[in-house]
Order: structure tokens, then C-alpha cells, then sequence
């Protein structure tokens, strides 16, 4: 079981917290009760616990968003989670946690992408420098599709290319994805659709 | 059911998620069963979406939780400091007055650096480094820049036939006045701790990189590219994001923001104002032009202000919690509830 990671069970969102942490098997809404108010009083192991829960997600959508940019997902991650612990108590709780959260994360990347030279918007190079730890051990035949679906991603346009992310890395639904985005379920089901169907065109022949 | 005569293309993520209405998937089963292209398109989609699986989730470096914990840990020190600061306040108080009967009351020198040209402060010529005290002008000439350094907290380019004045050098404010011409800042501190008094207002830091030119009359441009900031003059204030740009005028104070990629008919019409104009804003407006939008409704009167309303609500869901009501009475909660909602498109 992979910590931070998510899991159905009789309809419900389960949540495989870190083994250290105190929130093992809490539900989103959950979370907001137990531990953001602990964040609010300025509980730092449940502001720990939190930051446990979510970085590799945040991290991983950042990472993909620039193209493997190790620095620029680094800097997304720790202005999302500052922003998140200074701004902690402005949080209503009338939404779930993790729509504000990836609100925080999709600002700051389209915050970053907008200031980016569009020379930087695709780096063949830096997409090789981030392999996944374990590709080392795969097949030649599996690395080479890993890297042209991370190349192809980092090619979809900014809206798209958040869309697809978010959609991969987080199980959430088109509702919370059209909040967290600002538009509405239908632009969320049309840019997935249009983005993975760019990717397949792009990466025609990759999976034949 | 006529709807569906069309492709389904939008639709075929939703459907393969299942996030659709059960008429309305079955509806575009229907249609892929029926359409050789929408049927093709839908195994795109699919094939993408399989390529996506292929991506790994990526482990965040430790390094990034350090700088999280140096930064957090860096404010009970702060506190801490204020903590013996208000202890030692006869002691303060004493140094205050000795300060400002030299002359220094308004705080201590910064660096400045010649970029180019003959940069002066006061009556001396700045030919490499040098420094500049509150109460002091800068002054660039056609071929002069220069740079200054605000403290700890950022830094002031100062552009050709600029008259710039450090007011205030302190910790907790650091003020300057821009009498005429352009200066760039770079700011990397909590917001509200760097000012620029201009004739039109008050250029508020917001954590932010931006430039500001002005003539002698108070009529000039913001251009913000990083951050935020609020140019505020008599109550009235403009919010002003990365990537967009707000003009200044004396006793008008600051205008209407608008993003620098906004459709150039928008951009004209705020330039002139009217009843035609608001309809062409309107019109052009797209999502993210709601920043616009959103200045317009406090500005414009109560009738052009359902107008506003809608098109921002045509635009972009209205959030739980804003009721037209209350935005059509410019309830301030309201109005910066949604503008909180909004920005996230900003």
C-alpha cells in the first residue's frame, strides 16, 4: 500500500496516510475536521502529517506540468504548501480539502507557466533527467513509452496539459475538477477529451 | 435528442469516466454506435488515456520540506524579536527621538548602484556605489539608470529621466515617492511593506515584480509580472495580477485592470469609456477578463451593473455564497468573497 495513496471502499474516498501520521483511514471531509483544525492552531506534526499525505501528488503534477523541471516543481510544491499553512485559516471547510488544495497547485502552475519563456515550454533533456526510480529496472520498451507520454504531455497546452494531470494523479471527480479549474463540467470533459486526444495522435503508434 | 444528432466529441472523457447523466450516456452510445468518426475519436481518447497511465508518481525531494520548516520556523523568531523590541520600548523611544532630531527619523540609508550613465542623489554624481537617505532624490538624466536596494526585501531599477524620493527606510515600511518617470521593482517579502506614493495614488506591494512610470501630472501605467498589486487612492483600489497592467491619472487614481493578452477591442474600450464601450467589454470579455469585470461592477452605475453581473455570471459559475443581490448592492463581503473565487482564473 503506497502512502498517500486512495482507496474505494463501500462508496467512500479511503485515505492510506504515512505510517507515522495519526490520520490513517480518514475521509476527505474527515481530514478537514481532525487535522486542519489542528493546522489551525498551529500544530506543526498535523501540518507534517498533511504535507505527508499530499506532497508526492502535488509534486508529480508539478513535475509533469514543466516538463521535468525538478526546480520549478520544487518551488510550485513549497508555495503551495506555505500558502496553504498561512492561509489555513481562511479555509471555510464548506469545500473539500483537497479542491482547495489543488486550487493552490493549479494557480501556481499556470501562475509560473504564464512568466515562463516559451523556450522553456518543452525540454526534451530535462524529461530524460527525471526518470522514475524504478525505470532503471524496466524494459528498454517501457522506459522509451514513459518518456514520449511525458514528452507528449509536457506538448498539450497549459489548460489541457493541468487537465490530464489532474485527472491521472488525483481521483477526483469533473464536479471538483471544474472548481479547482474555474470553468465549468463541460470544459472539464471537453479538454480531457481533446487532450487525450491529441496525445494519442501525437503518440500515434506508440501503444499498437 | 436533436442535440445529439451533432458529434459527441466533448463528451467522450465523460463518458469513458462515467460522469455522464445516464440519458445522456446513453445518448452517446447511441452515437458512437452510429458514427464512424465520433467512434475513432472515442479510441483516441481512450488510447490517451492509457498513455497517461504509463506516468509514475515522483517522489518529492526532502529538501522541500526543509525549506518549508526554515521558513516556518523563522516567524516564532520573529515574534520572539517584537516580543524583546516592546520590552526594551524606553530604551527604543529614547534612540526614536535621537533619530529624528538628526534628521534620520525616517530610517536608515540603502545601497545604490550606478547602471548606467550619471545617476545623481541629491547634488553627487553616483559613479559606481553609493547611498541614499530618506528625505533624498534620485534623479536619472536620458542616459542614466540606477539601482536601489530596499533593505532586505527586494530591489528598485530605476529607469531614464526618472525623479525618484526614498520617504521612508524602515523594517516595516519602505516608502518612495515617484515624481515622474519609471522605476522597476523586484520585491520578495510579506505584502504591504513596500510603497510608491505617485500623484494618482499609492502603489502597494503585494509580493510582487512589477513596473510603474508616471509623468509629473500623475498620469502613467502599472504593469505587473509577478505577484500582485494594489494601487489604492482615496478608498478606491485596483487589483492588479501577474500579467496584467492598470492605468494611473491624478485625481482619478487608479483605473480599470485589464490582462495585457485581453482582446485589443477590450482594451480600447476601457481606454475610452461609455455606454458603447461597456457593451464591447462586455462582449470581448473572456473568463479571465473577469478581473476586469469585476473592477467594473463597484464603478459603474446600478443599472450598467446587472449588466456586469451577468455577463461574469455568464461567464463562470457564481460561487456558493454570492447572491445577485448582494453583488448588485456591492455588499463588500460579497464582492471580495467572489473576487477570491474569481481570482483563481486570474
Amino acid at each position: 500500500m503506497i502512502p498517500g495513496s486512495w482507496e474505494m471502499e463501500n462508496g467512500r474516498k479511503i485515505l492510506h496516510a504515512p505510517s507515522h501520521s495519526l490520520v490513517a483511514h480518514l475521509s476527505d471531509r474527515e481530514i478537514n475536521a481532525a487535522i486542519i483544525e489542528a493546522c489551525r492552531q498551529g500544530d506543526r506534526d498535523a501540518f507534517r502529517a498533511l504535507y505527508d499525505i499530499y506532497k508526492d501528488q502535488v509534486y508529480s503534477i508539478s513535475l509533469y506540468f514543466f516538463h521535468g523541471d525538478q526546480a520549478a516543481a520544487s518551488d510550485v510544491t513549497q508555495h503551495v504548501f506555505l500558502k496553504l499553512m498561512t492561509g489555513i485559516g481562511r479555509f471555510r471547510g464548506d469545500a473539500e480539502f483537497s479542491t482547495w488544495l489543488y486550487r493552490l497547485v493549479v494557480n501556481a502552475c499556470m501562475d509560473a507557466a504564464r512568466r515562463r519563456k516559451p523556450a522553456a515550454e518543452i525540454s526534451d533533456r530535462h524529461l530524460e533527467m527525471f526518470a522514475a526510480p524504478d525505470s532503471q529496472e524496466e524494459a528498454y520498451a517501457r522506459r522509451q513509452m514513459a518518456s514520449s507520454v511525458r514528452a507528449g504531455v509536457s506538448a498539450l497546452p497549459p489548460k489541457f496539459r493541468i487537465a490530464v494531470l489532474l485527472r491521472h494523479f488525483e481521483d477526483l471527480s469533473y464536479e471538483q475538477m471544474a472548481k479547482i479549474l474555474g470553468c465549468s463540467m463541460g470544459t472539464v470533459a471537453s479538454r480531457l477529451s481533446r487532450g487525450h486526444k491529441i496525445l494519442a495522435e501525437r503518440l500515434k503508434g506508440l501503444m499498437e | 435528442m436533436k442535440i445529439f444528432t451533432r458529434h459527441v466529441s466533448r463528451e467522450l472523457a465523460a463518458y469513458f469516466d462515467g460522469e455522464l447523466m445516464r440519458p445522456t450516456a446513453a445518448k452517446v452510445e447511441r452515437h458512437i454506435g452510429q458514427c464512424a468518426l465520433c467512434q475513432a475519436e472515442y479510441q483516441q481518447v481512450q488510447r490517451g488515456m492509457a498513455m497517461v497511465e504509463q506516468l509514475p508518481s515522483v517522489v518529492a525531494p526532502d529538501e522541500i520540506w526543509q525549506s518549508i520548516d526554515v521558513t516556518l520556523n523563522a516567524e516564532p523568531r520573529e515574534k520572539q524579536i517584537w516580543q524583546w523590541a516592546l520590552a526594551a520600548t524606553a530604551v527604543l523611544v529614547l534612540v526614536g527621538i535621537a533619530y529624528w532630531r538628526a534628521g534620520l527619523g525616517s530610517g536608515a540609508q540603502w545601497d545604490v548602484v550606478r547602471l548606467d550613465g550619471r545617476p545623481v542623489v541629491g547634488a553627487k554624481y553616483i559613479s559606481g556605489t553609493g547611498k541614499i537617505a530618506p528625505g533624498e532624490w534620485m534623479e536619472t538624466d536620458s542616459s542614466s539608470r540606477a539601482g536601489i536596494k530596499i533593505g532586505d526585501i527586494g530591489s528598485v531599477e530605476v529607469e531614464p529621466n526618472t525623479r525618484v524620493r526614498v520617504v521612508t527606510a524602515k523594517p516595516g515600511e519602505h516608502r518612495l515617492a515617484l515624481a515622474r518617470g519609471e522605476i522597476r521593482a523586484k520585491i520578495s517579502a510579506p505584502p504591504r511593506l513596500f510603497f510608491v506614493d505617485t500623484a494618482a495614488g499609492t502603489a502597494v506591494d503585494l509580493g510582487c515584480e512589477y513596473s510603474l512610470d508616471t509623468d509629473e501630472n500623475g498620469t502613467g501605467l502599472l504593469r505587473v509580472t509577478k505577484g500582485w498589486v494594489s494601487f489604492q487612492w482615496k478608498g478606491l483600489e485596483s487589483l492588479v495580477p501577474a500579467g496584467a497592467s492598470c492605468h494611473i491619472r491624478s485625481r482619478i487614481g487608479p483605473g480599470i485592470p485589464y490582462f495585457d493578452d485581453a482582446p485589443e477591442a477590450l482594451k480600447q474600450a476601457l481606454a475610452q469609456g461609455g455606454d458603447a464601450a461597456l457593451s464591447t467589454i462586455l462582449g470581448e470579455s473572456r473568463i479571465r477578463d473577469t478581473l476586469t469585470l469585476w473592477h467594473l461592477l463597484s464603478r459603474v452605475n446600478p443599472n450598467e451593473r446587472e449588466r456586469v453581473y451577468d455577463r461574469i455570471a455568464a461567464l463562470t459559475p457564481v460561487p456558493a455564497g454570492v447572491s445577485r443581490e448582494q453583488a448588485l448592492r456591492l455588499d463588500q463581503e460579497t464582492l471580495k468573497h467572489w473576487k477570491e473565487e474569481l481570482a483563481w482564473t486570474w
